[in-house]
């Protein structure tokens, strides 16, 4: 055996039979460090490398879409930023879009884990087509809701024009965009939620429901003091996650809405793809981007906190 | 008057019969034992009387009123589970309070009465702890603080000392008795445990497969068995159970065993010679050295173990196995290997059938 193929480790000291270079750089102390390195060099240019880029160029009065050697221009693009009306007007509509959002994941996502915590006929089968939703990618769903609030042949305008003689355009008014796109986000995460609180629900054990029954607890009170104390921190994990995500939301609006009417439903993400890619303004852009990133960071922290104050309750 | 009555209960889970007929009476202020191994449906009886299981068949009656099917919060019981089933996000003062809240009772008198079972109970200390934080006998106490604070009429305890340590067990046994006393309810009492019932129960009903195949006082229960069954079900070590045939002789029946015949006169006409049938012999009914008036044998010693105040020999004759019990002091003078000469009387024996192991005589 020795003689036609090296012992693998034989080759560790001393370099082997075939050796050369290839026996050198395929020593098997090396060999761990090869194995991560196409990973860490992808992660490096198509994450790290972009981040530290977009980060420096946030101090340089840079567009992309002209030559020459940048200036540099230290903080005022985050001054220019945080100063201007128009990106309170963005969070503002973001917030009041995942505000609303979250609320309504909420109350459908905790209303379809009660009904899917029993046993029912078919409910397998409509769990699957529940979850499916969440499974789509963002730009279908957008078109689908595209599809739906579309005035001539849309679902929504054709069932209201039954009612009213007036034609219908869902997404000609602001609160209309608003609540359109919502609906679509909401349409979609609502199973997240559920998933959450299902896992929730099913890990209280029967015997306590049970023993408050014989406890005489009204419906409310086992809720309150049984159900509740389960599923609640998984609730706070689901609505931080799904602030963050809400938070970052892109597609579903550029697609439903692309921010209009107007400006009334330009979500932050929005705003800065504008900023940097229809305006060019590319520094002032990226120093909005570190904005966002930081509020997400601060979110996620509280996400992460959350995480772990869970594991801790579980064990 | 019985306070709860059980007639004819079936309870089915798809093809597995749990409940084949349950039927009992428990008296008013009874401290009443169910007995039997686990799945012979005592948990299942226990929880079809609370209102938890729908039944097939069958129905219950309790203080005068028929509750089957009625839903389980009207019921006036409480119980008590094996898991304890404490509340775990709710503090022991909250978990006491639990069920009063539905009285609509003031602030002060619920605090009385939680301060009132919390010291019965001795665990005054523990009031404003979360139930996980504490021992296991203490949530076993506020699990029975829990289940006593509103004075229910009837008190369901499921193998309640199960999960309990053998020292916790010996002393929750003395608490129950002291709470029935001091309480005066009804107590059914659900366990696998011979001694438990026997040490707590005014009357123990042996379960087998869903059905009573035996209700009586412990003494009785001890003194008389019914069948092979409950004489194997109570009293520690078990009770010795031998094959044997009826033969007549001259001088009238006698019952064969692997080791010698024992005269049947006892049982007088009840015996057929050729009747196949299992004697039952406590093993501290078997004595050491032999006697004119009973059946004496010589038996070799296999094993002993002793238990402290005494020892009990596991002792072997003709291949036949035997077990007795003796002092520690005249244990401690045999053997094993060794060989003893021991007798016991044909008043002492118990006769069963062999086939049904019903109770001859």
């Amino acid at each position: 055996m020795a003689a036609t193929s090296p012992d693998l480790r034989a080759d560790a000291g001393a370099a082997p039979a075939n050796g050369g270079f290839l026996g050198w750089f395929l020593a098997p102390e090396r060999r761990g460090a090869l194995l991560v390195t196409p990973a860490l060099a992808v992660l490096f240019i198509m994450n790290i490398f972009p981040l530290l880029w977009s980060f420096g160029l946030s101090f340089f009065n840079f567009r992309a879409n002209r030559q020459g050697v940048p200036d540099f221009v230290g903080l005022r693009f985050y001054e220019r930023v945080l100063t201007d009306d128009d990106v309170w007007q963005r969070f503002q509509t973001t917030a009041v879009i995942v505000g609303s959002s979250v609320v309504l994941q909420l109350i459908i996502g905790f209303l379809l884990a009660l009904m899917f915590a029993k046993e029912f006929p078919l409910r397998r089968i409509l769990l699957m087509l529940v979850l499916t939703p969440m499974m789509l990618s963002f730009v279908s769903v957008g078109v689908f809701f595209k599809f739906y609030y579309e005035p001539t042949f849309g679902l929504v305008s054709w069932v209201v024009n039954h009612f009213t003689d007036e034609r219908f355009v869902m997404l000609a008014t602001p609160a209309g965009a608003i609540a359109g796109i919502v609906v679509a986000d909401a349409w979609m995460w609502s199973p997240f939620v559920m998933l959450l609180v299902l896992a929730g629900l099913v890990s209280v054990p029967r015997y306590l429901y049970e023993a408050a029954e014989i406890d005489r607890a009204s419906w409310w009170r086992r809720f309150s003091t049984i159900t509740f104390p389960y599923i609640k921190s998984l609730l706070l994990l689901a609505v931080l996650f799904r602030t963050i995500e809400t938070f970052k939301l892109f597609d579903v609006v550029y697609i439903i809405t692309s921010g209009g009417p107007g400006t009334s439903t330009e979500t932050i993400a929005v705003y800065v793809y504008r900023m940097a890619f229809q305006f060019f303004r590319t520094s002032q852009a990226s120093a909005l981007a570190y904005i966002v990133l930081f509020v997400v960071i601060v979110l996620t922290s509280l996400y992460l906190y959350a995480v772990r104050r869970r594991a801790e309750e579980v064990s | 008057m019985a306070e709860l009555r059980l007639d004819g209960v079936v309870k089915r889970y798809g093809r597995t019969v749990a409940l084949d007929g349950m039927s009992f009476e428990v008296g008013d202020g009874e401290f009443f034992c169910l007995l039997g191994p686990s799945s012979a449906g005592k948990t299942t009886t226990l929880r079809a009387i609370a209102g938890l299981e729908p039944l097939q068949a069958g129905s219950i009656a309790f203080a005068g009123r028929e509750v089957t099917g009625a839903p389980v919060q009207g019921r006036g019981m409480a119980m008590i589970f094996q898991t304890f089933a404490l509340y775990p996000h709710l503090s022991v003062r909250q978990n006491l309070a639990y069920p009063l809240a539905r009285d609509g009772k003031a602030r002060d008198e619920v605090r009385r009465r939680v301060d009132e079972v919390a010291e019965l109970l001795r665990v005054g200390h523990t009031l404003e702890r979360r139930p996980a934080t504490l021992s296991g006998g203490e949530q076993q106490r506020v699990a029975i603080g829990r289940a006593i604070v509103r004075r229910p009429k009837l008190l369901l305890l499921d193998e309640p000392l199960t999960n309990l340590d053998a020292k916790l067990r010996h002393d929750m046994r003395t608490e129950f008795k002291r709470l029935h006393r001091e309480l005066g309810m009804t107590m059914l009492y659900a366990t696998p445990d011979q001694l438990e019932a026997l040490t707590m129960a005014e009357r123990v009903a042996v379960i087998r497969d869903g059905r009573v195949v035996q209700t009586a006082p412990p003494r009785d229960l001890y003194a008389r068995p019914d069948s092979t069954y409950t004489a194997g079900m109570v009293g520690a070590p078990m009770m010795n159970l031998i094959q044997g045939r009826v033969r007549h002789a001259k001088g009238g029946a006698t019952i064969e065993l692997p080791f010698g015949a024992l005269d049947a006169a006892r049982w007088g006409d009840g015996l057929r010679a050729g009747d196949e049938v299992i004697l039952g012999i406590r093993p501290h009914d078997v004595r050491l050295g032999s006697d004119p008036h009973a059946l004496s044998l010589r038996a070799g010693v296999r094993l002993t173990e002793p238990l402290g105040d005494v020892t009990v020999l596991d002792l072997a004759a003709r291949g036949a196995p035997l077990k007795m019990v003796l002092r520690e002091e005249v244990a401690s003078r045999l053997k094993e290997g060794g060989e003893v000469e021991v007798s016991f009387r044909p008043q002492d024996a118990h006769l069963f059938h062999k086939e049904t192991g019903v109770r001859i005589g």
